[in-house]
């Protein structure tokens, strides 16, 4: 499998908020409300890392969690690559 | 039933591979009755066409890549010979179980969009839906032989005076402009794809159509690629028309605008079909019904009323997306993308996605530049960015296409559609 890395992940989420007109902070602690990031743009991200990786993401998988800043979301699906 | 046995257009102008003559010219292969008989090839499908007109035999026509080996032994099982023919030589195979034939008897396969293609009954007197004289016109026709619009482009030539008819082969459909202009081609009828597809190519080569009529069927007509065709045609008429084989041609539309008017829905005036909403679904209860579908007939389409047009978006189990619960319509996500002055295409579709189930997803072909002919300039000029911005400032944020794909070509299909 084509695992992608933190920083390549990053590199999705500034595409799919670069695409709404907006730039992605560098601060893995901002929040996700503040930056307006929801549940469109987390299910358009889990499928760019899909099409990189060439593989399903198993969202079955992980505990649920609160997902609140951005470097939740980076760990979320960097954990849910390996599952 | 009635059965021609001298159409009244014997005598107008056919151009095959582009050669130019009349029906009588054509060749009388000897065919069975009832026979099904494939072809690929233009001139025979013609002299096909014309020996059920003159004789009334009992007929199935369609391209060999439409009928199966399975569909084969259907079609003998029910009493047909099945005849492949090839530049006029016939090779038939003899029903399983012989019956006698019914005259003037014409079936038509339905297009498959919904599965296996089924039969339905017409006569040329079905599918013969202009009757009232018509300005002289010389016709392309672009369609795979023995389809729905095919028959309907023949049909008229066949039996009307004036109708002259110049014939594409699918291996020359790139370039109909050329042959239309050669040929003084005035009137075309096309699915939007291929319309599309010829914008997309070459308007230049289409501008020099002396086109006076230009008619769009098949698929959904969306506004953007009425409008393109007027900047090219401005004093041509342009239609669009809602046409099945099971209902015949129940729409028919004039104005330059896509949609029918809502004032047309639930009208009953005798003679002319009656259109009904039910459920988002198009209904129609039309007098050019094929055998079985008299009455009111659910169509499979979808359809919405939108600023006072009926607009059909699409297949009722294609175009509905739900997303987190919300449902977008994939044609009305279409018709704003194909909006976009650089787009010259497009297709929406739903994807399986997490936590909201599905997602809109998108391919899109960008519009060549001028002067630019084959060569998309959308690398430069359009990304995936401003076209999410352009739907964002358009539609509903759960309508938005979230995954764009930006192709080259313009797909189409052997019947000239390209939703698969």
């Amino acid at each position: 499998m084509n695992e992608l890395s933190r920083a390549q992940i990053r590199d999705l989420m500034a595409q799919v908020v670069r695409n709404q007109g907006r730039v992605l902070p560098d601060d893995d602690s901002a929040d996700l409300r503040e930056i307006g990031f929801r549940s469109l743009d987390f299910s358009e991200l889990a499928l760019r890392v899909e099409d990189e990786t060439g593989e399903e993401l198993n969202f079955d998988a992980p505990g649920l969690r609160r997902i609140a800043t951005v470097g939740d979301v980076l760990d979320f699906l960097a954990e849910l690559q390996r599952q | 039933m009635t059965v021609a046995t001298s159409p009244a257009g014997l005598d107008n102008r056919i151009v095959v591979a582009g050669v130019p003559r009349s029906w009588r010219d054509l060749p009388a292969p000897a065919l069975p009755s009832p026979g099904a008989v494939l072809t690929a090839g233009a001139a025979d499908a013609l002299a096909v066409a014309r020996q059920h007109a003159t004789d009334g035999t009992e007929l199935l026509l369609a391209g060999p890549t439409r009928v199966d080996a399975t569909m084969r032994d259907e079609l003998r099982a029910a009493g047909f010979a099945v005849t492949v023919l090839v530049d006029g030589v016939p090779r038939t195979v003899p029903p399983a179980t012989g019956r006698a034939a019914e005259a003037g008897r014409l079936w038509l396969l339905t297009s498959g969009s919904t599965g296996r293609p089924k039969r339905v009954g017409h006569t040329l007197d079905s599918l013969t839906t202009v009757r009232a004289a018509q300005p002289q016109r010389t016709w392309l026709c672009p369609y795979a032989p023995g389809s729905y619009a095919w028959w309907q482009v023949v049909t008229l030539s066949l039996t009307q005076p004036g109708q002259h008819l110049v014939v594409v082969d699918p291996d020359e459909l790139d370039d109909w402009p050329a042959l239309a202009a050669a040929h003084r081609v005035d009137a075309v009828s096309g699915t939007p794809t291929f319309w599309r597809r010829t914008l997309h190519r070459d308007p230049e080569a289409l501008a020099r159509v002396p086109l006076r009529q230009l008619t769009l069927g098949g698929e959904p007509v969306d506004q953007t690629v009425l409008d393109r065709l007027r900047a090219l045609f401005p004093a041509a008429r342009i239609s669009w028309i809602y046409a099945s084989s099971e209902v015949g041609a129940s729409i028919v539309v004039h104005d330059g605008r896509a949609g029918f008017p809502v004032d047309w829905l639930d009208r009953a005036v005798p003679g002319r079909p009656t259109l009904s909403l039910r459920d988002g679904e198009l209904v129609v209860a039309s007098p050019h019904h094929g055998v079985g579908h008299d009455g009111p007939v659910r169509t499979g389409d979808r359809a919405q009323i939108v600023e006072g047009r009926v607009m059909i978006t699409g297949r009722l189990d294609s175009d509905e997306i739900n997303v987190g619960g919300s449902k977008v319509s994939a044609g009305l996500v279409r018709d704003v993308l194909t909006a976009h002055p650089q787009v010259a295409w497009a297709r929406v579709t739903g994807r399986r996605a997490p936590v909201l189930g599905r997602m809109v997803v998108a391919e899109v072909v960008p519009a060549t530049a001028p002067g630019d002919a084959g060569q998309p300039d959308g690398a430069s000029l359009l990304d995936e960015g401003a076209l999410v911005r352009w739907c964002a400032e358009r539609l509903p944020e759960y309508a938005v296409p979230r995954r764009i794909r930006l192709l080259t070509e313009i797909p189409v299909k052997e019947t000239l559609k390209s939703d698969v």
